[in-house]
């Protein structure tokens, strides 16, 4: 069993698609909102004297209203349906297969190797567990054994290996790393279909959207702009003890 | 010199992005006569392009030549040892071979960084100044974040006498790494150099506000050095000029208010000077040229 965690794990690794490259036009696309970013993040103590602050502003609020920087160029008044809808999108789609086909390669052997412990071992108790348990572990620890007066410190085969299944998580960190495709609880908590549903919402990021939330964002940091250099000849002045400190 | 000690060297040189070329060349060659490489491991690859890069610099194209065929059998269609070809290219070839080879790795690949980057150096090589601008304002339109791409474009600028266009780059270089004094002081220069001598002068003082330290109480006492010297310099240059030439106060681009105090802070430079220059300033290596400095600062 460890053995098959390994393979998939390679195998996951091996059906991963390469990385797509961007196109130029997206690249810039993506980075201009941390362009915008920049110079929100040092508008309270700017280091840049205000002409050229109001300029670089003004020039990325106009670019962000005229949408300069959308991948498709300035949008064309009627195209309003811009959010494309996903499964139309061949990007989109190829996204969604990619995390179909990964969790194809975790169900299978999973499924494999459960339908053969239950053809060869069904019925068979493999364990005696070294404590005690209550009555409550019965339908845990005895699946598919119908024997009510068994103790239940006898395991049965397909009990026995459900615990594997889901114990061998630690191992696979010690083998494969910390991010490894191996570790079968995911299987659990996302079915294929949940998981291609958040990458697909994810995935297209409607740009004009958020470069108009970001155009109200600089000029709300247009509001708080300081100079560092403003007061900097009094400043530098009274830290060098010419003149009289602050009085507040 | 053993070649154990020579990979060290080398390695470090690697690690500070150190362009020590002749001292790079004569350890990498020693180490590839006693086929050192063969047993770096994965190290080699790092080391066989570190190796290329200085044999091109000092002229020695064979020796590239060889480890660049070691790089691209290894590497086939790597971006970064296509670079590194190109870089042979431009060594030996003329510019417009080069530049044809950047182009064709452009259009295969658009965003990748580093050709573009080389494009433009061959672009401002061969004279093409607009060409190279209008290539190097696109690409920082692009990968904003490059500090060298501003500092290189404000560097195109300021050599076309464009100061104005040169100080906006700078500023973007001052977004970009609020936290270094060099792009304050570079860009206080400029605007000295464009005539703003009230933002000079501002930006000189944030400087020396940035570089001085913080312990208020002996900072009077204390001796300037390095790069705050200099700012020292371009502050009593600015007030010196405004106090020959009252219209100077008030001629700014960019709008500046005029420094309050000037007449304070032309006597404060001075005495700063005059610290960094005294025998207590021999920390630094400046105490020569100490009369030359106060008759400088002495002359109105």
């Amino acid at each position: 069993m460890i053995l098959v965690g390994v393979l998939r794990h390679y195998v996951v690794f091996l059906l991963q698609p390469p990385p797509k490259k961007l196109s130029r036009a997206g690249v810039r696309e993506q980075r201009a909102l941390a362009r915008s970013q920049i110079l929100r993040a040092t508008s309270s103590k700017s280091l840049i004297p205000p002409a050229y602050h109001k300029a670089l502003s003004q020039y990325l609020s106009d670019a962000f209203k005229d949408g300069v920087y959308l991948k498709d160029g300035p949008p064309n008044g009627d195209a309003a349906s811009s959010a494309a809808n996903a499964l139309t999108d061949p990007a989109a789609m190829d996204g969604m297969m990619a995390g179909m086909k990964t969790q194809m390669v975790m169900m299978v052997p999973q499924m494999i190797i459960m339908g053969w412990i239950n053809f060869f071992f069904q019925g068979f108790v493999l364990i005696k567990l070294p404590f005690p348990l209550t009555f409550g572990f019965k339908s845990m620890l005895q699946r598919d054994i119908e024997a009510p007066d068994m103790d239940v410190k006898w395991v049965s085969s397909l009990s026995w290996y459900f615990l594997n299944l889901f114990g061998l998580n630690g191992f696979y960190r010690l083998f494969l790393g910390g991010d490894n495709s191996a570790d079968s609880s995911r299987d659990m908590t996302m079915s294929p279909f949940a998981s291609a549903g958040t990458t697909q919402l994810s995935q297209p990021q409607d740009f004009a959207k958020l470069f108009k939330a970001e155009r109200d964002n600089l000029e709300l940091s247009e509001g708080q702009y300081t100079w560092v250099g403003e007061d900097l000849d009094l400043k530098v002045l009274r830290k060098y003890g010419k003149l009289p400190p602050k009085l507040d | 010199m053993s070649v154990h000690s020579a990979l060290e060297e080398l390695a470090r040189y690697r690690a500070r992005n150190k362009r020590a070329s002749q001292e790079v060349f004569e350890k990498g060659t020693l180490i590839l006569q006693k086929n050192g490489h063969k047993k770096m491991g994965d190290e080699v690859w790092d080391f066989l392009e570190q190796l290329a890069l200085a044999a091109i610099d000092v002229g020695r194209l064979e020796v590239a030549d060889r480890c660049l065929r070691q790089l691209s059998d290894k590497f086939p269609q790597s971006p970064r040892v296509n670079c590194l070809a190109g870089i042979r290219l431009e060594a030996s070839e003329p510019p417009e071979t080069a530049l044809k080879y950047y182009s064709d790795l452009l259009e295969a690949d658009p965003t990748n960084v580093a050709v573009w980057k080389r494009r433009i150096s061959v672009l401002r090589r061969m004279g093409q100044m607009e060409e190279a601008i209008s290539e190097l304002s696109q690409y920082l339109d692009t990968f904003y974040t490059d500090i060298e791409g501003w500092l290189e474009l404000a560097d195109i600028y300021a050599c076309c006498n464009q100061y104005d266009y040169s100080l906006q780059a700078l500023s973007h270089t001052l977004l970009l790494a609020p936290q270094n004094p060099v792009y304050a002081l570079q860009f206080a220069e400029t605007a000295y150099t464009a005539g703003d001598l009230p933002l000079s002068l501002k930006m000189f003082l944030m400087v020396i506000d940035m570089t001085d330290g913080d312990e208020t109480e002996c900072l009077s006492e204390s001796t300037p050095l390095g790069i705050t010297v200099r700012a020292w310099y371009g502050v009593k240059l600015c007030t010196r000029r405004m106090s020959r030439d009252p219209q100077l106060v008030t001629t700014s681009a960019s709008g500046t208010s005029p420094p309050r105090h000037a007449a304070i802070l032309d006597e404060l430079a001075t005495e700063r000077l005059r610290v960094a220059y005294s025998s207590a300033g021999k920390k630094g290596d400046i105490a020569q040229g100490r009369g030359i400095v106060f008759s400088w600062v002495a002359s109105p």
